[in-house]
Protein backbone atom coordinates (compact mmCIF):
# COMPACT_ATOMS: atom_id res chain seq x y z
CA UNK A 1 0.00 0.00 0.00
CA UNK A 2 3.09 2.49 1.18
CA UNK A 3 4.68 1.67 -2.12
CA UNK A 4 1.78 1.86 -4.29
CA UNK A 5 1.08 5.02 -2.46
CA UNK A 6 4.86 6.11 -2.84
CA UNK A 7 5.05 4.89 -6.58
CA UNK A 8 1.91 7.12 -7.69
CA UNK A 9 3.39 10.01 -5.88
CA UNK A 10 6.69 9.46 -7.50
CA UNK A 11 4.35 9.40 -10.91
CA UNK A 12 2.26 12.25 -10.46
CA UNK A 13 5.21 14.65 -9.39
CA UNK A 14 6.96 13.55 -12.56
CA UNK A 15 4.07 14.62 -14.83
CA UNK A 16 3.65 17.48 -12.72
CA UNK A 17 7.36 18.07 -13.30
CA UNK A 18 6.23 18.18 -17.10
CA UNK A 19 4.19 21.24 -16.84
CA UNK A 20 6.15 23.52 -14.36
CA UNK A 21 9.81 24.97 -14.32
CA UNK A 22 12.09 23.96 -15.36
CA UNK A 23 12.00 21.29 -17.86
CA UNK A 24 12.68 20.15 -21.67
CA UNK A 25 10.31 19.86 -24.61
CA UNK A 26 10.97 17.87 -27.11
CA UNK A 27 13.93 15.80 -25.63
CA UNK A 28 15.03 12.83 -27.63
CA UNK A 29 13.12 13.17 -30.90
CA UNK A 30 16.29 13.13 -32.61
CA UNK A 31 15.26 15.30 -35.27
CA UNK A 32 17.41 18.54 -35.36
CA UNK A 33 15.26 21.48 -33.59
CA UNK A 34 14.87 24.97 -34.72
CA UNK A 35 13.51 27.85 -32.04
CA UNK A 36 12.06 31.03 -33.54
CA UNK A 37 11.74 33.39 -30.85
CA UNK A 38 9.02 36.48 -32.24
CA UNK A 39 5.93 35.76 -34.93
CA UNK A 40 6.60 38.61 -37.18
CA UNK A 41 7.66 38.93 -40.71
CA UNK A 42 10.87 38.06 -39.82
CA UNK A 43 10.25 35.08 -37.42
CA UNK A 44 7.24 33.56 -38.89
CA UNK A 45 8.45 33.58 -42.31
CA UNK A 46 11.55 31.89 -41.44
CA UNK A 47 9.91 29.20 -39.01
CA UNK A 48 7.31 28.82 -41.99
CA UNK A 49 10.08 28.20 -44.49
CA UNK A 50 12.24 25.81 -42.51
CA UNK A 51 8.94 23.38 -41.71
CA UNK A 52 7.78 23.70 -45.59
CA UNK A 53 10.93 22.48 -46.88
CA UNK A 54 12.34 20.66 -44.51
CA UNK A 55 9.10 18.36 -45.19
CA UNK A 56 8.88 17.25 -40.92
CA UNK A 57 12.96 16.56 -40.93
CA UNK A 58 13.59 19.71 -38.26
CA UNK A 59 11.33 20.04 -35.39
CA UNK A 60 10.27 23.56 -35.97
CA UNK A 61 9.02 25.79 -32.73
CA UNK A 62 7.78 29.37 -32.88
CA UNK A 63 7.02 31.55 -29.38
CA UNK A 64 5.30 34.66 -29.73
CA UNK A 65 3.00 36.06 -26.48
CA UNK A 66 0.50 37.33 -28.71
CA UNK A 67 -2.03 35.04 -30.24
CA UNK A 68 -2.69 37.51 -33.01
CA UNK A 69 -0.33 39.64 -34.95
CA UNK A 70 -1.14 42.80 -35.99
CA UNK A 71 0.78 43.58 -38.26
CA UNK A 72 2.65 47.25 -38.16
CA UNK A 73 2.63 47.46 -42.01
CA UNK A 74 -0.89 48.96 -42.97
CA UNK A 75 -1.55 50.53 -39.48
CA UNK A 76 -1.59 53.47 -40.30
CA UNK A 77 -3.95 52.75 -42.74
CA UNK A 78 -6.20 51.63 -40.19
CA UNK A 79 -5.62 55.06 -38.50
CA UNK A 80 -6.71 56.48 -41.99
CA UNK A 81 -10.13 54.80 -42.20
CA UNK A 82 -8.64 52.97 -45.21
CA UNK A 83 -8.61 49.41 -43.19
CA UNK A 84 -10.11 47.80 -40.35
CA UNK A 85 -8.52 46.26 -37.12
CA UNK A 86 -9.42 42.71 -38.64
CA UNK A 87 -7.97 43.46 -41.56
CA UNK A 88 -4.04 43.66 -40.05
CA UNK A 89 -4.77 40.88 -37.68
CA UNK A 90 -3.31 37.24 -38.42
CA UNK A 91 -3.40 34.05 -36.28
CA UNK A 92 -0.83 31.50 -35.99
CA UNK A 93 -3.62 28.24 -36.73
CA UNK A 94 -2.42 27.76 -39.85
CA UNK A 95 1.24 27.76 -39.52
CA UNK A 96 0.62 24.49 -36.77
CA UNK A 97 -1.89 23.20 -38.88
CA UNK A 98 -0.37 22.98 -42.42
CA UNK A 99 3.34 23.49 -41.56
CA UNK A 100 3.65 21.42 -37.85
CA UNK A 101 5.21 24.23 -36.32
CA UNK A 102 4.80 23.99 -32.00
CA UNK A 103 3.66 27.44 -31.72
CA UNK A 104 4.17 28.78 -27.57
CA UNK A 105 2.56 31.69 -26.49
CA UNK A 106 4.37 32.55 -23.97
CA UNK A 107 7.80 35.51 -23.73
CA UNK A 108 11.04 34.00 -24.33
CA UNK A 109 12.77 35.18 -20.60
CA UNK A 110 16.25 33.95 -20.85
CA UNK A 111 18.77 32.27 -23.54
CA UNK A 112 21.61 29.87 -22.45
CA UNK A 113 24.27 30.05 -25.40
CA UNK A 114 26.73 27.42 -23.94
CA UNK A 115 23.79 25.09 -23.11
CA UNK A 116 21.75 25.65 -26.14
CA UNK A 117 18.48 26.03 -24.53
CA UNK A 118 15.76 29.20 -24.22
CA UNK A 119 13.66 29.84 -21.07
CA UNK A 120 10.41 30.93 -21.05
CA UNK A 121 8.53 32.98 -18.68
CA UNK A 122 6.38 30.02 -18.16
CA UNK A 123 9.14 28.39 -16.98
CA UNK A 124 9.64 25.82 -19.48
CA UNK A 125 13.12 25.51 -21.16
CA UNK A 126 13.25 24.71 -24.43
CA UNK A 127 16.68 23.41 -26.18
CA UNK A 128 17.62 24.32 -29.58
CA UNK A 129 20.10 23.22 -32.37
CA UNK A 130 19.50 26.67 -34.00
CA UNK A 131 17.81 29.53 -32.24
CA UNK A 132 16.17 32.86 -34.52
CA UNK A 133 15.85 35.41 -32.78
CA UNK A 134 13.24 38.30 -34.31
CA UNK A 135 12.06 40.00 -31.55
CA UNK A 136 11.24 43.35 -33.11
CA UNK A 137 11.48 46.34 -31.37
CA UNK A 138 11.91 48.03 -28.04
CA UNK A 139 12.24 51.32 -27.01
CA UNK A 140 15.34 53.65 -25.49
CA UNK A 141 14.15 54.22 -21.93
CA UNK A 142 14.55 58.57 -20.98
CA UNK A 143 14.82 58.87 -25.27
CA UNK A 144 11.81 61.72 -24.68
CA UNK A 145 12.37 63.31 -21.36
CA UNK A 146 8.85 62.95 -19.63
CA UNK A 147 7.82 60.12 -21.34
CA UNK A 148 7.88 56.35 -20.38
CA UNK A 149 5.91 53.50 -21.21
CA UNK A 150 3.46 53.89 -17.90
CA UNK A 151 2.54 57.01 -19.93
CA UNK A 152 1.60 54.78 -23.13
CA UNK A 153 -2.51 55.18 -22.60
CA UNK A 154 -1.95 59.45 -22.52
CA UNK A 155 0.69 59.48 -25.32
CA UNK A 156 0.48 56.20 -27.68
CA UNK A 157 3.57 55.04 -29.51
CA UNK A 158 1.16 52.91 -31.65
CA UNK A 159 4.18 51.05 -33.09
CA UNK A 160 3.84 48.13 -32.59
CA UNK A 161 0.22 47.66 -33.87
CA UNK A 162 -2.42 46.56 -31.85
CA UNK A 163 -4.46 48.55 -29.14
CA UNK A 164 -1.77 51.18 -29.32
CA UNK A 165 -3.51 51.91 -32.69
CA UNK A 166 -7.18 51.05 -31.58
CA UNK A 167 -6.20 54.16 -28.56
CA UNK A 168 -4.50 56.57 -30.77
CA UNK A 169 -7.35 55.97 -33.23
CA UNK A 170 -9.69 56.99 -30.22
CA UNK A 171 -7.92 60.06 -29.57
CA UNK A 172 -7.60 61.26 -32.58
CA UNK A 173 -11.72 60.67 -33.44
CA UNK A 174 -12.09 62.45 -29.50
CA UNK A 175 -10.02 65.77 -30.93
CA UNK A 176 -11.80 69.05 -30.47
CA UNK A 177 -12.48 71.07 -33.72
CA UNK A 178 -9.63 73.27 -34.37
CA UNK A 179 -7.53 70.42 -31.86
CA UNK A 180 -3.77 69.85 -32.49
CA UNK A 181 -2.35 66.60 -33.19
CA UNK A 182 1.11 66.60 -32.61
CA UNK A 183 4.02 63.60 -33.18
CA UNK A 184 7.42 63.29 -31.38
CA UNK A 185 9.14 61.51 -34.54
CA UNK A 186 11.99 58.77 -34.07
CA UNK A 187 15.95 59.61 -34.54
CA UNK A 188 17.63 56.98 -36.97
CA UNK A 189 17.87 53.77 -37.15
CA UNK A 190 14.22 53.09 -36.27
CA UNK A 191 11.50 51.09 -38.04
CA UNK A 192 9.81 51.65 -41.00
CA UNK A 193 11.63 55.01 -41.65
CA UNK A 194 8.62 56.36 -44.04
CA UNK A 195 6.33 54.98 -41.13
CA UNK A 196 5.62 58.38 -39.35
CA UNK A 197 4.85 60.77 -42.35
CA UNK A 198 2.52 58.01 -43.39
CA UNK A 199 0.75 57.94 -39.90
CA UNK A 200 1.28 61.80 -40.33
CA UNK A 201 -0.42 61.52 -43.70
CA UNK A 202 -2.83 58.89 -42.45
CA UNK A 203 -4.24 61.37 -39.92
CA UNK A 204 -4.38 64.49 -42.12
CA UNK A 205 -6.61 62.56 -43.99
CA UNK A 206 -9.07 61.45 -41.22
CA UNK A 207 -9.02 65.00 -39.88
CA UNK A 208 -9.63 66.67 -43.58
CA UNK A 209 -12.90 65.01 -43.15
CA UNK A 210 -13.76 65.32 -39.41
CA UNK A 211 -11.94 67.86 -38.12
CA UNK A 212 -10.80 70.37 -41.20
CA UNK A 213 -9.28 73.24 -39.03
CA UNK A 214 -7.14 70.75 -36.75
CA UNK A 215 -3.49 71.13 -37.13
CA UNK A 216 -0.55 69.07 -37.00
CA UNK A 217 2.59 68.97 -35.31
CA UNK A 218 5.32 67.28 -35.94
CA UNK A 219 8.66 67.11 -33.62
CA UNK A 220 11.41 65.41 -35.46
CA UNK A 221 15.17 64.96 -34.17
CA UNK A 222 16.07 64.40 -38.09
CA UNK A 223 17.08 66.82 -40.63
CA UNK A 224 15.44 64.63 -43.73
CA UNK A 225 13.08 61.56 -44.12
CA UNK A 226 12.91 58.93 -45.45
CA UNK A 227 10.61 60.45 -49.03
CA UNK A 228 10.63 63.64 -47.82
CA UNK A 229 10.03 65.15 -51.52
CA UNK A 230 7.17 62.99 -52.24
CA UNK A 231 5.58 63.63 -48.59
CA UNK A 232 5.62 67.17 -48.56
CA UNK A 233 4.15 67.39 -52.19
CA UNK A 234 1.56 65.02 -50.82
CA UNK A 235 0.94 67.21 -47.37
CA UNK A 236 0.94 70.54 -49.84
CA UNK A 237 -1.71 68.83 -52.51
CA UNK A 238 -4.07 67.20 -49.90
CA UNK A 239 -3.59 69.19 -46.73
CA UNK A 240 -2.68 72.43 -47.43
CA UNK A 241 -1.74 74.39 -44.00
CA UNK A 242 -2.37 71.69 -41.74
CA UNK A 243 0.56 69.84 -41.07
CA UNK A 244 3.93 72.15 -39.60
CA UNK A 245 7.12 70.00 -39.82
CA UNK A 246 9.51 71.12 -37.29
CA UNK A 247 13.11 69.37 -37.95
CA UNK A 248 16.04 69.54 -36.37
CA UNK A 249 17.67 73.09 -37.71
CA UNK A 250 14.38 74.61 -35.58
CA UNK A 251 15.08 72.53 -32.24
CA UNK A 252 12.97 69.81 -33.15
CA UNK A 253 14.96 67.15 -31.61
CA UNK A 254 14.95 69.18 -28.21
CA UNK A 255 11.37 67.81 -27.00
CA UNK A 256 10.00 66.75 -23.60
CA UNK A 257 6.69 65.90 -22.85
CA UNK A 258 4.36 65.97 -20.17
CA UNK A 259 1.51 63.33 -20.67
CA UNK A 260 -0.62 64.71 -17.45
CA UNK A 261 -0.86 68.16 -18.88
CA UNK A 262 -1.28 67.35 -22.48
CA UNK A 263 1.63 69.37 -22.99
CA UNK A 264 4.69 69.03 -25.43
CA UNK A 265 7.54 71.22 -25.25
CA UNK A 266 9.60 71.88 -28.35
CA UNK A 267 13.11 73.92 -27.67
CA UNK A 268 11.33 75.35 -24.59
CA UNK A 269 8.77 76.50 -25.99
CA UNK A 270 5.21 74.67 -24.72
CA UNK A 271 2.03 73.42 -27.01
CA UNK A 272 -0.47 72.37 -25.46
CA UNK A 273 -2.34 69.16 -27.56
CA UNK A 274 -4.97 67.13 -28.07
CA UNK A 275 -3.68 63.79 -29.16
CA UNK A 276 0.06 63.43 -28.74
CA UNK A 277 1.99 60.38 -30.35
CA UNK A 278 5.24 59.83 -28.61
CA UNK A 279 7.66 57.15 -30.86
CA UNK A 280 10.86 57.25 -29.07
CA UNK A 281 14.23 56.23 -29.87
CA UNK A 282 14.66 51.92 -30.28
CA UNK A 283 16.70 49.09 -30.19
CA UNK A 284 16.22 45.44 -30.54
CA UNK A 285 13.67 43.60 -28.87
CA UNK A 286 14.85 43.00 -25.23
CA UNK A 287 15.48 39.02 -25.71
CA UNK A 288 18.64 39.82 -28.13
CA UNK A 289 20.37 41.57 -25.29
CA UNK A 290 19.58 38.79 -22.75
CA UNK A 291 21.25 36.66 -25.28
CA UNK A 292 24.44 38.39 -25.10
CA UNK A 293 24.28 39.13 -29.34
CA UNK A 294 23.53 42.78 -28.94
CA UNK A 295 26.25 45.20 -29.53
CA UNK A 296 24.58 48.74 -28.55
CA UNK A 297 21.39 48.96 -29.37
CA UNK A 298 20.82 46.24 -32.33
CA UNK A 299 22.53 42.48 -33.09
CA UNK A 300 25.39 42.80 -35.44
CA UNK A 301 25.13 40.04 -38.02
CA UNK A 302 26.65 38.27 -41.08
CA UNK A 303 25.45 39.09 -43.89
CA UNK A 304 25.22 35.80 -45.94
CA UNK A 305 23.42 33.92 -43.47
CA UNK A 306 22.11 36.20 -40.47
CA UNK A 307 23.92 34.73 -38.32
CA UNK A 308 24.78 36.58 -35.08
CA UNK A 309 28.38 37.81 -35.00
CA UNK A 310 28.77 36.87 -31.11
CA UNK A 311 27.12 32.92 -31.57
CA UNK A 312 27.23 31.18 -34.52
CA UNK A 313 24.25 29.05 -33.76
CA UNK A 314 22.03 31.99 -33.29
CA UNK A 315 20.56 34.32 -36.20
CA UNK A 316 18.72 37.93 -35.82
CA UNK A 317 16.13 38.63 -38.10
CA UNK A 318 14.40 41.86 -38.99
CA UNK A 319 14.39 45.21 -37.20
CA UNK A 320 16.62 43.95 -34.32
CA UNK A 321 19.75 42.73 -36.24
CA UNK A 322 22.48 45.61 -37.42
CA UNK A 323 23.16 44.46 -40.81
CA UNK A 324 24.04 46.90 -42.73
CA UNK A 325 22.36 48.96 -45.54
CA UNK A 326 18.40 47.41 -45.09
CA UNK A 327 15.85 49.46 -43.97
CA UNK A 328 14.28 47.85 -40.96
CA UNK A 329 11.09 47.20 -42.60
CA UNK A 330 8.27 44.23 -42.61
CA UNK A 331 9.63 43.69 -46.26
CA UNK A 332 13.36 43.60 -45.20
CA UNK A 333 12.76 41.00 -42.48
CA UNK A 334 10.71 38.41 -44.47
CA UNK A 335 13.48 38.84 -47.54
CA UNK A 336 16.12 38.09 -44.63
CA UNK A 337 14.11 34.98 -43.18
CA UNK A 338 14.21 33.14 -46.37
CA UNK A 339 17.83 33.31 -46.83
CA UNK A 340 18.69 32.47 -43.12
CA UNK A 341 15.96 29.71 -43.83
CA UNK A 342 17.90 28.56 -46.27
CA UNK A 343 21.23 28.74 -44.54
CA UNK A 344 19.83 27.12 -41.13
CA UNK A 345 18.46 23.79 -43.57
CA UNK A 346 21.54 23.56 -44.94
CA UNK A 347 23.44 23.56 -42.15
CA UNK A 348 20.97 21.20 -40.00
CA UNK A 349 20.27 18.38 -42.70
CA UNK A 350 23.08 19.13 -45.37
CA UNK A 351 20.22 20.54 -48.09
CA UNK A 352 21.38 22.77 -50.61
CA UNK A 353 22.43 26.25 -49.81
CA UNK A 354 21.70 29.23 -52.72
CA UNK A 355 23.38 32.73 -52.63
CA UNK A 356 21.97 34.76 -50.26
CA UNK A 357 19.60 37.86 -52.68
CA UNK A 358 18.05 40.62 -50.41
CA UNK A 359 15.12 42.75 -51.89
CA UNK A 360 12.82 45.72 -49.74
CA UNK A 361 9.81 47.74 -50.95
CA UNK A 362 8.03 49.79 -48.62
CA UNK A 363 5.02 51.40 -49.94
CA UNK A 364 3.65 54.59 -48.41
CA UNK A 365 0.27 55.87 -48.81
CA UNK A 366 -0.32 59.32 -48.88
CA UNK A 367 -4.11 60.44 -49.44
CA UNK A 368 -6.78 57.70 -50.99
CA UNK A 369 -5.44 56.26 -54.02
CA UNK A 370 -2.28 58.06 -54.01
CA UNK A 371 0.19 55.82 -53.38
CA UNK A 372 4.45 55.96 -53.34
CA UNK A 373 7.17 53.67 -53.48
CA UNK A 374 10.94 53.32 -52.91
CA UNK A 375 12.47 50.08 -52.74
CA UNK A 376 16.16 48.22 -53.12
CA UNK A 377 17.97 45.41 -53.85
CA UNK A 378 20.71 44.17 -51.77
CA UNK A 379 24.23 41.20 -51.31
CA UNK A 380 25.71 40.13 -48.30
CA UNK A 381 29.23 41.77 -48.59
CA UNK A 382 32.43 40.43 -46.07
CA UNK A 383 31.80 43.49 -43.82
CA UNK A 384 27.51 44.12 -44.47
CA UNK A 385 24.27 43.95 -46.08
CA UNK A 386 25.41 46.14 -49.28
CA UNK A 387 23.01 48.19 -51.27
CA UNK A 388 22.90 47.50 -55.26
CA UNK A 389 20.25 48.97 -56.79
CA UNK A 390 17.03 51.24 -56.19
CA UNK A 391 14.30 52.89 -57.17
CA UNK A 392 11.93 55.79 -55.81
CA UNK A 393 8.50 56.95 -56.91
CA UNK A 394 8.45 60.44 -58.87
CA UNK A 395 7.17 63.80 -57.78
CA UNK A 396 4.69 64.68 -59.87
CA UNK A 397 3.21 61.53 -60.79
CA UNK A 398 -0.28 61.16 -62.74
CA UNK A 399 -3.08 60.05 -60.33
CA UNK A 400 -3.25 56.93 -62.42
CA UNK A 401 0.19 55.89 -61.60
CA UNK A 402 -0.20 56.99 -58.01
CA UNK A 403 -3.39 54.48 -58.00
CA UNK A 404 -1.59 52.03 -59.68
CA UNK A 405 1.01 51.96 -56.85
CA UNK A 406 -1.41 52.01 -54.05
CA UNK A 407 -3.20 48.78 -55.74
CA UNK A 408 0.33 47.15 -55.95
CA UNK A 409 0.94 47.48 -51.82
CA UNK A 410 -2.86 46.06 -51.68
CA UNK A 411 -1.80 42.98 -53.33
CA UNK A 412 1.52 42.91 -51.37
CA UNK A 413 0.13 42.78 -48.27
CA UNK A 414 -2.04 39.89 -49.19
CA UNK A 415 0.69 38.23 -50.28
CA UNK A 416 3.21 38.84 -47.51
CA UNK A 417 0.86 38.10 -44.66
CA UNK A 418 0.64 34.57 -46.79
CA UNK A 419 3.94 34.39 -47.04
CA UNK A 420 4.13 34.65 -43.43
CA UNK A 421 1.09 32.93 -42.03
CA UNK A 422 -0.55 30.66 -44.80
CA UNK B 1 -11.47 52.23 -91.08
CA UNK B 2 -10.62 55.24 -88.70
CA UNK B 3 -12.29 53.54 -85.49
CA UNK B 4 -10.09 50.34 -86.36
CA UNK B 5 -6.73 52.34 -86.40
CA UNK B 6 -7.77 53.88 -83.18
CA UNK B 7 -8.34 50.24 -81.80
CA UNK B 8 -5.22 49.36 -83.48
CA UNK B 9 -3.09 52.03 -81.36
CA UNK B 10 -4.93 51.27 -78.17
CA UNK B 11 -3.84 47.95 -78.21
CA UNK B 12 -0.52 48.65 -78.69
CA UNK B 13 0.21 51.18 -76.22
CA UNK B 14 -1.23 48.76 -73.98
CA UNK B 15 0.67 45.79 -74.95
CA UNK B 16 3.05 45.48 -72.19
CA UNK B 17 5.91 43.88 -74.38
CA UNK B 18 6.69 43.87 -78.55
CA UNK B 19 5.86 40.87 -80.24
CA UNK B 20 9.15 40.68 -81.51
CA UNK B 21 11.20 40.64 -78.49
CA UNK B 22 10.50 36.63 -77.84
CA UNK B 23 12.05 36.38 -81.33
CA UNK B 24 15.07 38.68 -80.18
CA UNK B 25 15.89 36.10 -77.89
CA UNK B 26 18.97 34.14 -78.46
CA UNK B 27 17.63 31.13 -78.65
CA UNK B 28 20.12 29.53 -76.04
CA UNK B 29 18.76 31.85 -74.14
CA UNK B 30 15.45 30.00 -74.37
CA UNK B 31 17.18 26.69 -74.61
CA UNK B 32 18.63 26.63 -70.56
CA UNK B 33 17.04 23.97 -69.21
CA UNK B 34 16.18 25.57 -65.14
CA UNK B 35 17.23 24.11 -61.78
CA UNK B 36 13.62 23.92 -60.02
CA UNK B 37 15.08 23.57 -56.38
CA UNK B 38 17.29 26.60 -57.44
CA UNK B 39 14.18 28.67 -58.48
CA UNK B 40 12.26 27.49 -55.69
CA UNK B 41 14.45 29.42 -53.65
CA UNK B 42 14.80 32.26 -55.91
CA UNK B 43 11.58 32.68 -55.79
CA UNK B 44 10.89 33.53 -52.11
CA UNK B 45 11.95 37.22 -53.72
CA UNK B 46 8.85 36.67 -55.83
CA UNK B 47 6.11 35.17 -53.64
CA UNK B 48 6.62 38.53 -51.21
CA UNK B 49 4.42 40.31 -53.95
CA UNK B 50 2.91 37.50 -56.02
CA UNK B 51 0.32 35.76 -53.99
CA UNK B 52 -1.11 32.37 -54.80
CA UNK B 53 -4.34 33.87 -56.39
CA UNK B 54 -2.69 37.08 -57.68
CA UNK B 55 -4.78 40.02 -57.40
CA UNK B 56 -7.29 41.93 -60.19
CA UNK B 57 -5.94 45.40 -60.81
CA UNK B 58 -2.85 44.60 -58.61
CA UNK B 59 0.17 42.27 -58.96
CA UNK B 60 -0.58 39.43 -61.32
CA UNK B 61 -0.15 35.85 -60.45
CA UNK B 62 3.04 34.11 -61.59
CA UNK B 63 2.23 30.59 -60.69
CA UNK B 64 1.28 28.07 -63.51
CA UNK B 65 2.22 30.06 -66.25
CA UNK B 66 4.46 28.75 -69.18
CA UNK B 67 7.72 28.83 -68.99
CA UNK B 68 8.72 30.57 -71.66
CA UNK B 69 6.26 33.36 -71.29
CA UNK B 70 8.58 33.98 -67.75
CA UNK B 71 11.45 33.49 -69.68
CA UNK B 72 10.77 36.23 -72.06
CA UNK B 73 9.12 38.82 -69.78
CA UNK B 74 11.70 38.49 -67.19
CA UNK B 75 14.38 39.22 -69.99
CA UNK B 76 12.13 42.34 -71.51
CA UNK B 77 12.79 43.80 -67.75
CA UNK B 78 16.10 42.57 -66.83
CA UNK B 79 16.71 44.93 -70.64
CA UNK B 80 14.71 47.73 -70.06
CA UNK B 81 12.05 46.59 -72.68
CA UNK B 82 9.28 46.68 -70.44
CA UNK B 83 8.56 49.23 -67.78
CA UNK B 84 8.29 48.54 -63.94
CA UNK B 85 10.60 50.48 -61.53
CA UNK B 86 10.82 46.99 -59.26
CA UNK B 87 10.56 44.31 -61.78
CA UNK B 88 13.27 46.13 -63.87
CA UNK B 89 15.62 46.17 -60.59
CA UNK B 90 15.00 42.74 -59.52
CA UNK B 91 14.98 41.03 -63.23
CA UNK B 92 18.48 43.24 -63.71
CA UNK B 93 20.22 41.36 -60.88
CA UNK B 94 19.15 37.71 -62.44
CA UNK B 95 21.70 35.74 -64.49
CA UNK B 96 19.87 33.97 -67.46
CA UNK B 97 20.85 30.68 -65.62
CA UNK B 98 18.77 31.93 -62.60
CA UNK B 99 15.41 33.55 -64.84
CA UNK B 100 15.55 30.09 -66.14
CA UNK B 101 15.34 28.31 -62.97
CA UNK B 102 12.62 30.56 -61.70
CA UNK B 103 10.44 30.07 -64.79
CA UNK B 104 10.84 26.02 -64.61
CA UNK B 105 9.89 26.12 -61.15
CA UNK B 106 6.64 28.59 -61.34
CA UNK B 107 6.00 26.18 -64.24
CA UNK B 108 5.53 23.03 -61.51
CA UNK B 109 2.85 25.17 -59.63
CA UNK B 110 -0.84 24.39 -60.19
Amino acid sequence: MALNRRSFLGASAAATGALSAPYVLAEGSGKPRVLVIGGGAGGATAARYIAKDSDGAIDVTLVEPSRTYFSCFFSNLYLGGLKTIDDIGHTYGTLAANHGINVVHDWAVGVDGAAKTVTLAGGAVLPYDKLILAPGIDFVEGSVPGWDVSAQNKMPHAYKAGSQSELLKAQIAAMPEGGTYAMVAPPNPYRCPPGPYERVSMVAHVLKASNPTAKILIADPKPKFSKMALFEEGWTNHYPGMIDWIGEDFGGGVVSVDPDRMVLTIDGEETKVDACNVIPAMKAGRIAELAGVSEGNWAPVNAADMSSKADPDIYVLGDASQQGDMPKSGFSANSQAKVCANAVRGALTGSRVFPAKFANTCWSLIAENDGVKVGATYEPTEEKIARVDGFISQTGETIDIRKATFEESESWYDAITADMFS
Amino acid sequence: MFRRGLVIIAVAVALPLPMAFAEELPPEILAIKGDVAWGEYLSGECVTCHSAQGAEGGIPRIAGRDTEDIVVAMHAYKQNRRVHPIMQMLAGRLSAEEIAALAAYFNTLD
